[in-house]
């Protein structure tokens, strides 16, 4: 389509956006249906959903809960050493270790290493005010972290909140490529957690976490290569693919339950079965690919 | 040249200064279905739609969790549609908030970790396009 028959398109969305920006149109009540976009606005949704596709990668939170809960010993030397965020100079970089250190506060939260927390939290500042994010991660949290050091559930709480604050921000300024890297620096240091402790290995409900990565790992390769710019992540692309490549011999089985909701309580029950099985040989080989990625990045 | 310049113009303007002022109080009203017994996820799930437009996203959902999923859209609740599916061939539904007057959040309690497609639309009945926001908390 030519730049000529979009322009009454355009004109229309900037007339929208000015008017909504002055409080406009204002024709509340006209009908019970809202159209709280202007018509034909498609390229909006294109462009904030890409193409109507988001995208989801699990919390760390939930991976450092299960490292926990399997009794793994807290080993404070696996989490990234708190100088090496000053060293890091690109944006890219920048963010995918503020996803990594959020992992390692997930981490070390859960263990109640109060101290090495707030050193976290302030590491997180630090990036944070560097990618742009700041309004997520200040003095005023670190605060609330300090004053709340023996209540776990509100760090966690404040953590996952600021978090997604700063997602929200990147994601409604058009920084969709460096929300995808903090995502992705998350994910990437929860695996190097779980796999890293050898004991971890050992236990069967670890090892099928691992396997149950499959399928984010699809998703993140998505994300990263739906919004990448200017080959910042390349790299990173090509070093998750190469990750997915041993992540395609992990095998799954699921059986469908019909769910039970009960609706009083808002809840449904989903009851499905499901099974996933990776061969030895691949725990090994995915181990070694996930440390040499975090090292990559932290190199 | 000029009107490709003002096309641009308008459409970088269409998608920041537009988006944030429409969806930052339906983000806000959605939060508070994110009660302080949940953990955020740290994401923030939106779409502009319009029509019958739909949002898609494919997460994982681990056993031995209750996850809350909140919806909203509009100036009020229940104005957003969400559906769960799970990723077999049969796409079995798991979950619609349709069947329960779209509410605005529920929890769902997974037994065994499974891949699920979550997928969000306008109720044509309330409204014709806005903003969807979903966000997700889970227990501990």
């Amino acid at each position: 389509m030519s730049a000529y028959k979009q322009f009454p398109k355009a004109l229309g969305i900037g007339l929208t956006v000015l008017l909504a920006a002055c409080g406009g149109p204002g024709n509340e009540g006209d009908s019970q249906q809202v159209d709280t976009l202007a018509q034909g606005s498609n390229d909006q949704a294109q462009v904030i959903g890409l193409g109507g596709k988001l995208f989801s990668i699990p919390s760390p939170v939930q991976t450092a809960l299960a490292i926990r809960k399997a009794g793994l010993k807290y080993q404070k030397d696996l989490a990234i050493p708190l100088d090496k965020g000053e060293t890091l100079t690109t944006k890219a970089a920048q963010s995918l270790a503020l996803g990594m250190y959020g992992a390692d506060l997930a981490y070390v939260t859960v263990h109640r290493d109060g101290a090495r927390a707030i050193a976290t939290m302030q590491v997180i500042e630090r990036l944070g005010s560097a990618i742009g994010v700041s309004n997520a991660f200040d003095r005023t949290l670190i605060e609330r972290f300090k004053t709340n050091m023996n209540n776990e559930d509100s760090l966690l709480r404040f953590s996952g909140t600021a978090f997604r604050a700063a997602d929200q921000y990147l994601k409604e300024n058009q920084s969709e490529d460096i929300s995808a890297l903090v995502l992705a620096g998350g994910w990437i240091e929860s695996l190097y957690l779980t796999i890293s402790d050898a004991a971890a290995l050992k236990d069967q409900t670890m090892v099928d976490r691992i396997g149950e990565q499959k399928n984010t790992l699809s998703a993140l390769v998505g994300l990263i290569a739906a919004t990448e710019k200017d080959g910042n992540a390349a790299a990173l692309l090509t070093s998750l693919k190469e990750l997915q490549a041993e992540f395609a011999a992990v095998s799954s089985t699921y059986i469908f339950e019909k769910p039970v909701t009960d609706a009083s309580a808002k809840t449904t029950y989903i009851n499905s079965k499901s099974t996933v099985t990776i061969p030895a040989d691949k725990v090994a080989s995915i181990t070694a690919k996930v440390a040499a990625l975090r090292n990559m990045i932290l190199a | 040249m000029n009107r490709t310049l003002l096309f641009s113009f308008a459409a970088t303007l269409g998608t920041s200064a537009f988006a944030q002022p429409m969806c930052q109080p339906i983000a806000a009203r959605c939060e508070a279905h994110i009660t302080a017994n949940y953990i955020p996820d740290g994401q923030f799930y939106r779409a502009l739609l319009q029509g019958d437009e739909s949002a898609t996203f494919d997460l994982t959902l681990f056993g031995g969790t209750t996850y809350r999923v909140a919806a909203c859209s509009g100036e009020s609740d229940g104005i957003l549609i969400f559906n769960v599916y799970d990723r077999s061939p049969e796409h079995n539904l798991l979950f619609t908030n349709k069947d329960q007057n779209n509410a605005p959040y529920w929890d769902l309690a997974i037994a065994s970790t499974i891949d699920v497609t979550m997928e969000a639309n306008l109720d044509p009945s309330k409204a014709g396009s806005g903003c969807a926001v979903m966000l997700i908390g889970f227990k501990k």
